[in-house]
C-alpha cells in the first residue's frame, strides 16, 4: 500500500474510515465500556486453534496474531504465508513475539485457567444435548447385542423357571403378537426426518427419545431387523446423528465388567448399580425375577443424567425379564441413591448428572462409583 | 467403540508417514477440542442452505448438506456430502466428498471434488464452514478449464439444455 517511492510521495492511501474517524479520548475517569464477551473473544482469540491466544505472535507485515505454537506448525506443515491472507512469511523471523498482547490478555482474564475450565463446561454442556441423541444409539446398540444373545439366555430362563413359565408363557405371546408395529413407531420418532438445516441449531428439540415403555422394548428385541432399521435410520440422518466425543454407553453386561485393559477416559464414568438393600429386598416381585442379575455394571458417558439412568435401567431389566414379569409390573419406574458412606442413602434427582454426582459424593478414586436403585410399584 | 479415531491413523500402517502420525497424536484433544468449537459455532449461527453435524460419537467424520444455490441450475437441489479430518487439522485439510451423486464440471464420478482450497490452497483459517460455502459457490461456478467430468463441463455453456440433464440426474440418484 504505502508508496513504492516513499522519498517523493509520503502519503498514505487511506480509507473512508481512517479519514473520518475521530480519535478515542483516553479514558481518565472510572468510566467504564462494556464489551460482550463474544467480541472480546473474537479479538483474543488465534483463528487456528480458535482458543485464546497462548504466546502470542504476530506476523510482521500483516499484524495478524496466532498463538506461537499454533502459527509454526502452520508454517511448517503448510504453505509459507499468513494463514489469514496469504501474505508470504518466509519463515520465523517474518513473526515477531506481542508480549503485550500476552499481558492484555492475562490482565482480562487473570484467571485464565478458570476461564478455559469454562469454555470446556460450556462445550460439556454442548455434548450433553447431544447425550440423549447417543443415548438412544446405544440402547439400540445393546438391544441388538441383546437380541443376539437371547435364544441362549431365554433357553436357561427357562430350565431356571420351569415352574412359572407355563403361567407366563400366554402373557408371552400376546405380548408379542400384539405390540409389532411399536418399534416403527419408536423409529420415526427417533429419526424426526426435519433435518431443515436450521434444525442443528436447536438439536435438543428435533431429538426425542423413544419412551422407554418396556412393551415396546421387548417386542423391538424379538425384530431384529427393524432394530437394524431403527439403527441405520439414526446413523443416516444428518439431523439425528449425535455428536459427543464422550457420549457411549455400553449396553450388554457381557461386555460392562470389560475395560480392564483399556484407559478410562476422563470423560466416562464406570458405576455399579445395586438394589436398595432396604427398599428392595428378597420378597419384592422384581427382586425375585431379577436373582443375580441384580447388580449391574456399567461405563457410560459422565454427561449422562439421573433420568437417563432410570430410563436405561427400566429398558434395561425390563428387556431382561420380558418373560417372567407378569403385565402389571412391566412399568418400572426407579428412584435411583448414591451412598457417600455405608447406609446413607442420598436420593438423587433426575438433572444431576453423573459428573454432578461423583464430583460431590465420590471421592475414591478408581473405584466405581457405587448407585442404588429402588424401584417403586406405581 | 474408542471415539475420536482418525480413520487414516486407525488404518494407516505405510511407515513413512507413521512417525508425522505420532506426532500429530498427542495434539489430538487440540483437534478434537478445534472440531467442539466449530461445530458450537455452526450451531449458534446456521448459515442458510449449509449445515454439518458428525456422522456419529467420533467426531473425525461429518456429513454436511448443501442446498443448490438460488438462482442457478442447482437452485432446489440438496447434496449430502462426507467430511473426514485428519489428526493433522486445520493444519492439513478435511477430506470432502459428494455422497449424493452430483453432476458438476468440477465433481468426478465419485464424488472427488477439484477444489484448490481443499488442496494447495488449503489454509488453517479453513473450517467446515466455509468450506461448504465454498463447494456451494462452486456448485454456481464451476471451473470448466480443468473438468474432472468432461460431459458436464461440454454442457455448462448451453445452461437450459445443462438444467435438463442435471434435473433428471439429481432426480435418478438423488435416493442412492
Amino acid at each position: 500500500m504505502s508508496s513504492t517511492e516513499p522519498s517523493q510521495n509520503k502519503t498514505w492511501e487511506l480509507s473512508l474510515y481512517e479519514l473520518h474517524r475521530t480519535p478515542q479520548e483516553v479514558i481518565t475517569d472510572a468510566t467504564e465500556i462494556a464489551v460482550s464477551p463474544r467480541s472480546l473473544h473474537s479479538e483474543l482469540m488465534c483463528p487456528i486453534c480458535l482458543d485464546m491466544l497462548k504466546k502470542t505472535m504476530t506476523t510482521k507485515e500483516c499484524l495478524h496474531r496466532f498463538c506461537n505454537d499454533c502459527i509454526i506448525t502452520a508454517l511448517r506443515s503448510g504453505n509459507k504465508e499468513c494463514p489469514t491472507c496469504r501474505k508470504k512469511l518466509v519463515s520465523k523471523r517474518s513473526l515477531r513475539p506481542d508480549p503485550n498482547f500476552d499481558l492484555l490478555i492475562s490482565k482480562i482474564y487473570p484467571s485464565r485457567d478458570e476461564y478455559e475450565a469454562h469454555q470446556e463446561r460450556l462445550l460439556t454442556k454442548l455434548s450433553m444435548s447431544h447425550s440423549q441423541a447417543s443415548l438412544v444409539n446405544s440402547i439400540t446398540e445393546g438391544i441388538k447385542l441383546q437380541s443376539q444373545n437371547r435364544p441362549q439366555r431365554s433357553r436357561k430362563n427357562h430350565d431356571d423357571n420351569s415352574n412359572t413359565s407355563n403361567t407366563n408363557g400366554n402373557t408371552e405371546n400376546t405380548q408379542n403378537g400384539g405390540s409389532t408395529s411399536a418399534p416403527k413407531e419408536g423409529a420415526t420418532t427417533a429419526s424426526n426426518p426435519t433435518p431443515s438445516g436450521q434444525s442443528t441449531s436447536n438439536p435438543a428439540s428435533v431429538r426425542s427419545t423413544p419412551s422407554p415403555v418396556p412393551s415396546n422394548i421387548s417386542s423391538v428385541s424379538k425384530n431384529t431387523s427393524t432394530t437394524k432399521r431403527a439403527k441405520s435410520i439414526l446413523t443416516s440422518e444428518r439431523s439425528e446423528e449425535s455428536e459427543s466425543s464422550d457420549g457411549r454407553t455400553e449396553g450388554e453386561n457381557s461386555m460392562d465388567t470389560e475395560g480392564e485393559g483399556e484407559p478410562l477416559n476422563p470423560n466416562e464414568i464406570e458405576l455399579v448399580f445395586k438394589p436398595h438393600p432396604t427398599e428392595m429386598t428378597g420378597d419384592n416381585q422384581l427382586m425375585r425375577a431379577l436373582r443375580d442379575s441384580s447388580v449391574r455394571y456399567l461405563k457410560t458417558t459422565a454427561n449422562a443424567s439421573v433420568d437417563h439412568l432410570s430410563k436405561y435401567l427400566a429398558m434395561r431389566l425390563t428387556l431382561d425379564l420380558d418373560a417372567e414379569l407378569p403385565e402389571a409390573y412391566r412399568l418400572l419406574n426407579f428412584c435411583i441413591y448414591v451412598a457417600p458412606a455405608p447406609g446413607q442413602f442420598v436420593p438423587l434427582a433426575g438433572s444431576q448428572t453423573l459428573r454432578q454426582i461423583n464430583d460431590k459424593f465420590w471421592k475414591v478414586v478408581n473405584k466405581p462409583l457405587e448407585m442404588y436403585y429402588s424401584w417403586k410399584k406405581t | 467403540m474408542a471415539q475420536n479415531i482418525n480413520p487414516h491413523y486407525a488404518s494407516s500402517s505405510n511407515p513413512a508417514k507413521q512417525n508425522e502420525d505420532t506426532i500429530k497424536l498427542k495434539d489430538n484433544h487440540a483437534v478434537s477440542k478445534r472440531l467442539q468449537k466449530e461445530l458450537m459455532e455452526l450451531m449458534r449461527c446456521a448459515d442458510k442452505g449449509i449445515s454439518a453435524f458428525p456422522e456419529s460419537e467420533n467426531l473425525f467424520k461429518w456429513i454436511g448438506t448443501i442446498n443448490g444455490p438460488q438462482e442457478t441450475v442447482y437452485a432446489g437441489h440438496k447434496y449430502k456430502l462426507s467430511l473426514e479430518f485428519p489428526n493433522s487439522y486445520p493444519y492439513a485439510p478435511p477430506m470432502v466428498k459428494f455422497i449424493t451423486p452430483c453432476f458438476h464440471p468440477n465433481v468426478d464420478t465419485c464424488g472427488l471434488i477439484c477444489l484448490d482450497i481443499l488442496k494447495d490452497k488449503w489454509t488453517a483459517l479453513y473450517d467446515v464452514r466455509t468450506v461448504l460455502l465454498s463447494i456451494q459457490s462452486l456448485l454456481a461456478e464451476p471451473n470448466t478449464h480443468s473438468p474432472l467430468n468432461q460431459q458436464a463441463s461440454y454442457l455448462w455453456p448451453n445452461q437450459p439444455a445443462y438444467k435438463k440433464y442435471l434435473d433428471e440426474f439429481y432426480n435418478k440418484h438423488r435416493d442412492s
